[in-house]
């Protein structure tokens, strides 16, 4: 076989006889564009700059560059596209893959259109059978092989990446830079400030392959003073867990039946920020599969050992095999039949170090519950009902205790605040609560199927204990109303001011859109007019050919006297006949014989 | 190139060849109507070529797959596949629809080097388009969708008989990925008999012995003669310049005066294409026959066709034709008695 141009080597030749190239442009701009978008969504843009910038782009290389063969343009787009492609896709950090999608369908309309294109400037067998309709022929082959492309894509992508893809890479050495770079809820501190404000970006910092959405819990803590939280457990005197192989058993903390005898989930954490030593994972982390040496402390918090820097770099993947009971409102509400273990209630349930009117409004809020599961989401709805959540809360004054400025003062605050508060009011009346730290579940990628989780998605809340099911998580946040949404009037007003960058861009997109779309309605028509009646595309080249000399046809001239006026012109006494064939042609009842047309045809060719 | 020719009487039989030129010595074959003299080939040798898109195509499924399996990311795996897919079906659906492509071909029955010709075909296959020409020479490429019938325009660029044509069908379809090319040998249901074009020659108009003229008709073609044989009693539409008025008046009735028919020319055509430049003879001997032919005269041809020597005289220009088209290079017969005998050397 041999390696060649094809039919491009004769393709500019072709454009100038063959309009069908320019439909092409239309498949081109969108899956340029599509990718465009992609990139911009990674450049942390607005998606729409990049759709209209590659779609520009496209359309510019498909109309405006007649002295480049249009298959050789399309070839080039196809490759820019294609690499784009593969570039953003290897972010795993977009929830835009209809994007990608949309570029794989565009690129094989592209495909076919251009071949098609190709197919229509050879000349046509004599009494042969004219090709089929365009889009007809298009739907059905673009129909086919999208089926093929789908079901290739579907049975092999799993096999490939089960088979030769990762679950355990070591990914980039961290260095103190990607160290320093990286964000705090990242890294494994032992300690949960409450007096700082997080400023979350929108950058993703992992993704996660996994059967369902859940919480991915990162550190917990269990001692609170009143400005902060921490771990009562030693971090400098854990031993490193044991490896077989990649594999890394975890055992489960003490009275934990979920995490003993639950049911197992599987998650495939990929890192994309620059570093992160926490293993996070869905409650409880039971087996680990990793290249890195870890440690787990007793709260049941696993995470890289050796310090600052020995953590996992980006491109780094870990798989967490978890255990955990699922629970029902019954189910929760029957576990006070059994008893608490003593040394849970002695690490968990004592009374934090708070003032006494928050343990006064604790026992005010639960004075009606009868159980715990009932007492924790009392709590959960006088939060709900009496807080707000805003990121700009203000910081509680120094030596002053959190939770009671934010209960009795402000009463305005983020996850740290609201989720303090439930651990808190719950251990103030004996149960058994602590502070966790980690992630939402994140948004889900339409095509792969990722968990895409931002530092934005970075989360706490409460994690309560039952006797014969263990830690439950609880996320009293979610109950909460963001500020201002209780009031009525002007939210939608705030909103159109948030998003006007792209209401902007649509407005002006709409504003093209109709101001182009009567000449491209009016084109379409003479163009089909042109199509349904020869004499009517006779005079539309007799009229181009005037143009071109410089003479174009008045309002009120009919084809005769043009013609006349461009025979004269032109010197070319066979456009009088022209006219005439025209004249009869356009007004007489039977039309212009066959032969006068043949003839008319050819001196319209000739010129 | 050139050829020679010698006149000479048929007692003396000598003749000379002087030519230059270079031919592949081939006669009629069955390589078709406008065989080429050398490298007559298609030009595409393998199953097809694969395009500029096909290489984009497999060079970013090569590299997502190995990339997206090495990382783990299903996405850039599903770009890979997704490439890897159209590079695979762009190639095979032209295989596929050319694979039970099937091809019939009917073509004129006499043509001359040079003419166009035009081959009625019928393509049987199941193909969105695809594009159809003949070989030997290669021809234009006309499109057309499958199964179809049409008429292929094509080229005699070769004297000779032909019992077949090689027709080539090419396709891209739908992707543009692989251009599959599929060259097919068919049998024709009558062969075409490609005669010489005659080169501007002179005509020989010799006398022949009557007896061994054996077309009546071309004595005819010229007035008659100038000697009177006979008179006979006038008949209703003679005209009456042959009345001959000295024998009326001693006879006393009209007589007519009737004349003996005229002598027969012709020349005898000894056509040896045993040389370097075999067609310039064949074409210098179909001139000197046509021109002989319409000045009225007859032509005798001897030729060597299928393995032996054949000396005919020929009836008309097609005949000619279809007796040089068939010539071979071999031993010529020896021309009749009696008649101006031209040798044409190759």
């Amino acid at each position: 076989m041999n390696l060649v141009g094809a039919r491009a080597g004769s393709a500019t030749h072709r454009r100038r006889v063959a309009p069908a190239y320019r439909i092409v442009a239309v498949p081109a701009a969108v899956a340029l564009g599509s990718v465009g978008g992609i990139a911009a969504e990674h450049a942390h843009s607005p998606w729409v700059f990049g759709v209209l910038g590659g779609a520009l782009a496209a359309v510019l290389g498909v109309l405006a560059l007649p002295s480049i063969p249009t298959r050789r343009v399309t070839v080039a787009l196809l490759g820019l596209g294609g690499l784009a492609a593969l570039r953003h896709a290897s972010f795993a950090g977009t929830d835009r893959s209809w994007l990608l999608v949309l570029w794989a369908a565009a690129t094989m309309l592209t495909l076919v259109l251009v071949d098609r294109a190709d197919a229509e400037t050879v000349p046509a067998l004599r009494d042969g059978v004219p090709l089929s309709n365009r889009i007809a022929e298009t739907a059905r082959v673009a129909g086919v092989t999208a089926v093929v492309v789908i079901v290739a894509v579907v049975a092999l992508v799993p096999t490939v990446t089960d088979r030769l893809g990762r679950h355990v890479w070591p990914g980039l050495d961290p260095n103190a830079a990607s160290v320093l770079g990286a964000p705090a809820s990242l890294k494994s501190s032992g300690e949960l400030p409450l007096t700082t404000r997080p400023r979350p970006s929108d950058a993703v910092v992992f993704t996660v392959d996994a059967s369902h959405a859940d919480f991915w819990r990162g550190e917990t803590f269990d001692e609170y003073n009143g400005s902060s939280w921490s771990s009562s457990f030693p971090r400098d005197r854990l031993d490193v867990l044991g490896h077989v192989g990649t594999k890394v058993q975890v055992a489960p903390e003490l009275y934990d039946e979920g995490a003993r005898n639950g049911v197992e989930f599987r998650q495939t954490f990929h890192i994309e920020a620059s570093y992160s030593d926490v293993v996070f994972a869905a409650p409880s982390a039971r087996l680990v599969e990793t290249d890195k040496l870890l440690i787990r402390e007793p709260d049941g918090t696993v995470r890289v050992a050796g310090g600052s820097g020995s953590g996992f770099g980006k491109g780094a993947v870990y798989t967490v095999f978890s255990r955990g009971i699922p629970v029902t409102e019954p189910k929760l509400r029957a576990a006070d039949t059994t008893r608490i273990p003593g040394a849970i209630a002695k690490q968990y349930a004592q009374t934090p170090a708070t003032t006494a009117r928050v343990t006064d409004l604790a026992r005010e809020m639960t004075a009606g519950a009868t159980t715990t599961f009932d007492k924790v989401r009392a709590i959960e709805s006088w939060l709900g009902a009496h807080t707000e959540y805003s990121l700009n809360a203000p910081l509680s004054p120094p030596d002053v205790d959190v939770v009671d400025d934010f209960l009795f003062r402000s009463r305005i605050g983020w996850c740290e605040q609201i989720a303090s508060s439930l651990v808190v009011l719950a251990r103030s009346v004996g149960i058994p609560a602590r502070l966790v730290t980690g992630f939402v579940p994140g948004t889900q990628d339409a095509l792969t199927g990722r968990f895409v989780v931002r530092e934005r998605d970075a989360h706490a809340w409460a994690e309560i204990y039952f006797p014969g099911i263990g830690w439950q998580g609880f996320d009293p946040t979610a109950s909460v109303p963001l500020v201002g949404k209780s009031t009525s009037g002007g939210s939608w007003l705030a909103d159109a001011r948030h998003n006007a960058a792209s209401l902007a861009i649509a407005a002006v997109m709409l504003a093209l859109l109709a101001a182009a779309t009567p000449h491209v309605v009016t084109a379409a028509r003479r163009r089909r007019a042109r199509r349904a009646s020869w004499s009517a595309a006779a005079l539309h080249r007799l009229e181009r050919a005037g143009r071109k000399a410089g003479r174009a046809r008045a309002p009120a001239e009919t084809p005769r006297e043009y013609a006349c006026a461009l025979a004269e012109l032109l010197g070319d006494d066979r456009l009088a006949a022209v006219g005439d064939t025209l004249d009869m042609a356009l007004y007489s009842a039977s039309g212009a014989p066959e032969v006068d047309r043949a003839d008319t045809d050819a001196v319209l060719t000739s010129l | 190139m050139s050829a020679s020719t010698s006149s000479s009487n048929s007692a003396s039989n000598s003749s000379s060849a002087v030519s230059s030129g270079t031919v592949d010595g081939a006669g009629p074959g069955d390589r078709g109507p406008g065989a080429a003299l050398r490298g007559g080939g298609p030009g595409h040798q393998g199953p097809g070529d694969l395009t500029l898109t096909s290489i984009v195509l497999f060079t970013l499924g090569a590299y997502g797959v190995a990339a997206g399996a090495a990382t783990g990311q299903e996405a850039v795996v599903a770009v890979g596949v997704f490439a890897f897919t159209l590079f695979v079906v762009g190639i095979l659906w032209p295989i596929c629809s050319l694979a039970r492509a099937s091809v019939s071909v009917v073509g004129p029955t006499d043509a001359t080097v040079g003419d166009s010709v035009e081959l009625r075909i019928r393509v049987a296959a199941h193909a969105s388009r695809l594009d159809v020409r003949a070989l030997d020479p290669p021809g234009v490429w006309c499109r057309t969708a499958a199964p179809a019938d049409g008429r292929l325009p094509h080229t005699a660029t070769r004297r000779g008989v032909f019992r077949s044509v090689r027709i080539q069908l090419r396709t891209s379809a739908p992707l543009g990925v692989f251009v599959r090319t599929r060259t097919v040998r068919v049998a024709l249901p009558a062969p075409i008999v490609v005669a010489p074009r005659p080169s501007v020659a002179s005509a020989v108009l010799q006398p022949v012995p009557d007896e061994r003229v054996t077309s009546g008709a071309a004595l005819l073609v010229r007035g008659g003669g100038d000697t009177v044989r006979t008179v006979r009693p006038y008949a209703p539409g003679d005209p009456a310049r042959l009345v001959h008025w000295p024998t009326s008046a001693r006879r006393g009735e009209i007589v007519v005066r009737e004349y003996e028919p005229p002598p027969a020319l012709g020349v005898a055509l000894v056509v040896d294409l045993r040389g370097p430049a075999p067609e310039v003879a064949a074409s210098l001997a179909a001139g000197i026959g046509t021109a002989t032919l319409a000045a009225g005269g007859v032509v005798w041809c001897g030729t060597f066709e299928d393995g032996q020597p054949v000396g005919e005289q020929v009836a008309d220009a097609r005949d000619l034709g279809r007796r040089l088209a068939r010539a071979t290079p071999g031993p010529s017969p020896e021309p009749p008695d009696g008649w101006a005998t031209k040798v044409v050397h190759a």
